[in-house]
């Protein structure tokens, strides 16, 4: 071999000219012309696939491109006609079937003729820019035979009226539709939309429409609602079983239309069977279907909602304001908590537990618990109760699941610091009482006060605690001290109270028996002896004491009543017979305390240990009094003492709200200085609303406090309006 | 002189009288105040080395005229020979504003050295030119600005020393005393509403905050702004307005007799 460069070997058409015959294009078309007839008579088995390929390539690389089309759009429309003949005559029920047919022979046809066609698809259509042979024949289908009035209009009738058949119950051909929605389909997105899809809406609205109404008239909400989901249900399966997907979403806005958004309100607001029955008969089942249905409708929910909250308000408002009601606080506060608990239970069960509704239930329980300006003292009420006896041999868990519950009701309050109040007030009482069921579930309710409120809110609460397990030590040092020396005496048991801790109490006069004025000097002595500094008065409003008492025929009893109540007491050891200044004198107990006692000591049967002349249930200054020998009781143990926490009476009531708007002037003007301090600058209404927000944890500050409040700190000259602007306040260092 | 006009030249006349004051000093103020008589005093005031000269010799024969006996301040009694001798009421306003001109610290006695400070400023040292400034001190009533400061000025006099708040019959007489000035509609109805309702002292902001108030606010309360930070006791008075039915609708319906 030579080192010459190879040459590419290289293959060259004739170089001879071939000459075309213009009978040769016409010759080859009618072979082509033939093949297409006999392939849409089905006698293509006939043929040569490879001949006509070959002759079709011809045509094209001889230019006569153009002929072969048009002659292809020519035969293959005039078979068309045909068909569409044959389909137009197809009677009734049949037409269906024969157009279905007629359609998938096209399509095998069109499949055979493209793949003779090949070459001209793939050169010739492009280039010319024309419609692909199996696109063409879609095309051609669609006008010739679809879209020819006839069968356009007859096609249309039938396709709604199996459509109408299934929906009354009967049994359709759903293959068959399958088949047609799908040719619809291939023909091109807007045949199957103008065609059917537009049209089938529309009678699904009018149908949907008047069966609305005919359900509407006859069946109550619940009724209503399950066959409307059935219909929805229905909706979405024949979809899935015949129609386009996409239709799904288009129909089904159709049924919530006009079932759900067109009858919303009637619906809702049914006498006997809407919403706010449902809701009073705990029907689950019904609700979550309305939620599950309304949701799919624009507003749907946002009415539901509306509603369930202004029922719930009104309710709320109604129990609140009730005075029946409100004559037994632990009750009420019962009452609220079952109350939340169903309606819990309603927005778990049935709505999904829907953040919105949670909301909506919690800020209409806002609204009506601070209706009522005593909630927060009957909480406490409840809660005391609960902690004095109500969870008495209940388990812990069962405790926790109490006082969270309490917890929930207690974040509705306004006035928190009212709840502190009274709280302290009561657990004051529980603790110098004895009376409290579990220290722990004490502590356990003081740590979720904590919690949610921040650690000044409890810190007193827990100096109280602080305070009795310090007096218990306190007492054993006593003991250990004076143990010989006091063993004859009474038995005194102290509780040292820290007074910033303890709830304030007015200061009263009460003169102790001689036996027991011995005993209190000496744990005053020994106190103070080891405190030096401190200065102790005894709260002889708050004692009890246990008294062992002989009467008439030699019945004994050991009695349990008050400090005051034994001051009087005792005096019958001395007389048998004492007049109602004769009790007064010796005791310097007030009168209206003094009346209280002698009236439980009195005039309460099975607790009399006292007689009165004359027998009236009211204590007057004339009556006198009588030990009563004749006294009996079942048990051994007579309790008499009234330290119990109790409703409070009106004027009570009175003086602890003065009391507690006292001490929120300080906290607002606190507040006020704290603000200005910092911004230096502030105008009047921003001042309000930053207080408002400093304080909105404890309480909400009146405007017109805080207003007072500003003034009387620009009198001591902790700020000063501007110059220029009166609405702006300055801070003065 | 007889150049000017008939206009001018009582002006000067006019001026002359008043400030005690030169015919030179009382064209320069006249023409820098373009003939303006308010704006010429104001001039005049301002320029200290204007001031007439006051003698004090003849101040300290006055100042002894009207001190007490027994310390050494002018008392009530003082007070009242010196009312008898300029011809005015002692409950005359003017004599608030004398002693505003003193920067007297409470009323019914006058410090030697208020008397004197006073008394300087105003350019008097005898009754005569005491007498002639009197209309002066009347104008300064009607001067803006100064009746703000002669307003503001009488909380802090007509209180009780070492108090901080004003009684309210002593602010109820400053108030009639000093709205007969300058002429404000609700007066009455403020002052009855005090009776009623509050029955308490007077703070130093509600003092002052009821001069703009009065300023600002119509009579019909049209355009009173209840978010517009003004003192609560203001609030509460607009309140009994419209309670009383003597505000209805931003009308002002005053069924007493005036």
């Amino acid at each position: 071999m030579s080192a010459q460069k190879k040459k590419a070997f290289q293959i060259e058409a004739f170089k001879h000219r071939v000459v075309v015959d213009p009978k040769y294009a016409e010759k080859t078309w009618k072979i082509l012309e033939h093949a297409i007839h006999e392939i849409y008579n089905h006698n293509a088995s006939g043929l040569s696939f490879e001949e006509l390929y070959r002759n079709a390539y011809n045509m094209v690389l001889h230019k006569f491109g153009e002929k072969l089309y048009s002659g292809l759009v020519t035969t293959m429309t005039s078979h068309l006609k045909a068909i569409s003949s044959s389909i137009e005559a197809a009677q009734g029920g049949l037409f269906l079937d024969e157009l279905n047919r007629k359609w998938a022979e096209h399509n095998k046809a069109m499949q055979m003729i493209r793949d003779i066609l090949m070459y001209m698809d793939r050169t010739f259509i492009p280039n010319t820019h024309k419609t692909p042979v199996h696109e063409l024949g879609l095309n051609l289908w669609r006008d010739v035979v679809i879209h020819s009035s006839a069968v356009q209009t007859r096609l249309q009738a039938i396709l709604l009226e199996n459509v109408r058949r299934e929906r009354s119950g009967e049994v359709i051909d759903r293959g068959l539709m399958r088949s047609i929605s799908k040719m619809l389909m291939d023909l091109g997105p807007s045949v199957y939309q103008d065609d059917f899809e537009k049209h089938f809406l529309e009678v699904s609205a009018d149908f949907y429409r008047l069966e609305s109404q005919d359900f509407i008239e006859s069946c109550d909400c619940g009724e209503y609602l399950k066959k409307a989901e059935r219909r929805l249900n229905e909706e979405i399966e024949r979809v899935s079983h015949y129609l386009d997907a996409k239709s799904e979403v288009k129909i089904t806005n159709v049924v919530e239309k006009e079932m759900i958004e067109n009858h919303m309100h009637r619906l809702v607001q049914m006498e006997n069977s809407g919403l706010v029955n449902m809701i009073v008969d705990e029907k689950y089942e019904d609700l979550g279907r309305m939620y599950c249905l309304f949701r799919r409708v624009p507003n749907g929910l946002v009415l539901v909602r509306d509603v369930m909250t202004s029922y719930i308000r009104d309710t709320g408002k109604q129990l609140v304001t009730d005075p029946e009601r409100l004559k037994d606080p632990v009750d009420f506060v019962q009452h609220l908590l079952d109350l939340k608990d169903k309606y819990d239970k309603i927005i778990t069960s049935a709505f999904s537990n829907d953040k919105t509704f949670q909301n909506a239930l919690n800020s209409s329980f806002e609204y009506f618990m601070n209706l009522n300006s005593r909630s927060p003292e009957f909480i406490s009420l409840f809660v005391d109760d609960k902690l004095r006896k109500g969870l008495r041999g209940v388990t812990e868990e069962d405790v926790e699941l109490v006082l969270d519950k309490v917890m929930m009701l207690f974040r509705y309050l306004q006035e928190k610091d009212v709840f502190e109040k009274y709280y302290k007030q009561h657990l004051a009482k529980r603790l110098l009482s004895g009376k409290t069921v579990s220290e722990d579930a004490e502590r356990s309710l003081i740590v979720k006060l904590k919690t949610e409120c921040g650690y000044q809110f409890t810190s007193k609460l827990e100096g109280m605690f602080t305070d009795m397990k310090t007096s218990q030590d306190t007492m054993q040092g006593f003991s250990a001290r004076h143990g010989a020396d006091i063993a004859d005496g009474p038995m005194l048991s102290v509780q040292v109270l820290t007074t910033g801790s303890w709830p304030t109490q007015p200061i009263t006069t009460c003169n102790l028996p001689a036996e027991i004025r011995g005993m209190c000097e000496k744990f005053r002595n020994y106190y103070l002896g080891t405190h030096t500094g401190r200065r102790l008065s005894w709260q002889t409003n708050m004692g009890t004491a246990d008294l062992k008492a002989t009467f008439g025929k030699g019945q004994k009893h050991e009695l349990n009543v008050s400090t005051y109540q034994m001051c009087v007491l005792m005096l019958f050891n001395n007389a048998d017979r004492l007049s109602y200044k004769e009790i007064e004198q010796p005791t310097e107990i007030p009168a209206s305390d003094l009346k209280r006692c002698l009236q439980s000591l009195a005039c309460v049967k099975g607790k009399n240990v006292l007689r009165k002349e004359p027998m009236s249930k009211d204590i007057a200054d004339t009556d006198t009094f009588l030990f009563n020998d004749k006294f009996t009781s079942k048990f051994f143990k007579v309790k008499i003492g009234t330290v119990a926490a109790q409703r409070e009476s009106e004027p009570e009531n009175q003086e602890t709200r003065q009391r507690v708007e006292e001490d929120r002037k300080p906290q607002i003007e606190a507040a006020i200085v704290r603000i200005m301090k910092a911004r230096r600058v502030l105008d009047h209404n921003n001042i309000v609303a930053e207080v408002t927000k400093q304080l909105q944890s404890r309480f909400l500050p009146n405007p017109v406090v805080i207003k007072k409040r500003i003034e009387s700190l620009i009198e001591r000259e902790f700020l000063e309006r501007d110059k220029g602007d009166r609405k702006l306040y300055r801070y003065l260092a | 002189m007889h150049k000017l006009g008939r206009g001018h030249r009582d002006k000067v006349q006019q001026f002359m009288t008043i400030t005690g004051a030169s015919e030179k000093i009382a064209l320069q103020a006249l023409k820098a105040s373009d003939w303006h008589l308010e704006g010429a005093f104001d001039f005049f005031y301002s320029q200290p080395h204007i001031k007439s000269y006051t003698d004090t010799t003849r101040l300290e024969e006055l100042y002894n005229r009207y001190k007490d006996p027994y310390t050494d301040m002018i008392l009530v009694d003082g007070i009242t020979l010196l009312c008898n001798d300029l011809q005015v009421d002692p409950q005359d306003i003017i004599m608030l504003v004398v002693s505003w001109h003193m920067k007297a610290s409470t009323m019914c006695e006058y410090s030697k050295e208020e008397f004197f400070i006073g008394l300087q400023a105003l350019g008097i040292d005898s009754l005569e030119k005491f007498r002639e400034r009197i209309p002066f001190m009347r104008s300064e009533l009607k001067d803006e600005q100064k009746f703000h400061e002669i307003y503001n000025f009488a909380f802090g006099w007509a209180k009780e020393k070492g108090q901080k708040s004003l009684a309210l019959d002593t602010a109820i007489g400053m108030w009639q005393l000093l709205f007969a000035e300058k002429q404000w509609p609700l007066v009455d109805h403020w002052c009855q509403f005090l009776q009623a309702r509050h029955n308490k002292a007077i703070s130093r902001d509600t003092w002052s905050q009821l001069l703009e108030f009065a300023r600002t606010i119509d009579p019909a309360l049209s355009n009173y702004d209840a978010e517009g930070a003004w003192p609560y006791l203001i609030d509460e008075f607009v309140e009994y307005m419209n309670e009383n039915g003597i505000i209805q609708n931003g009308q002002f319906s005053d069924r007493s007799q005036k």
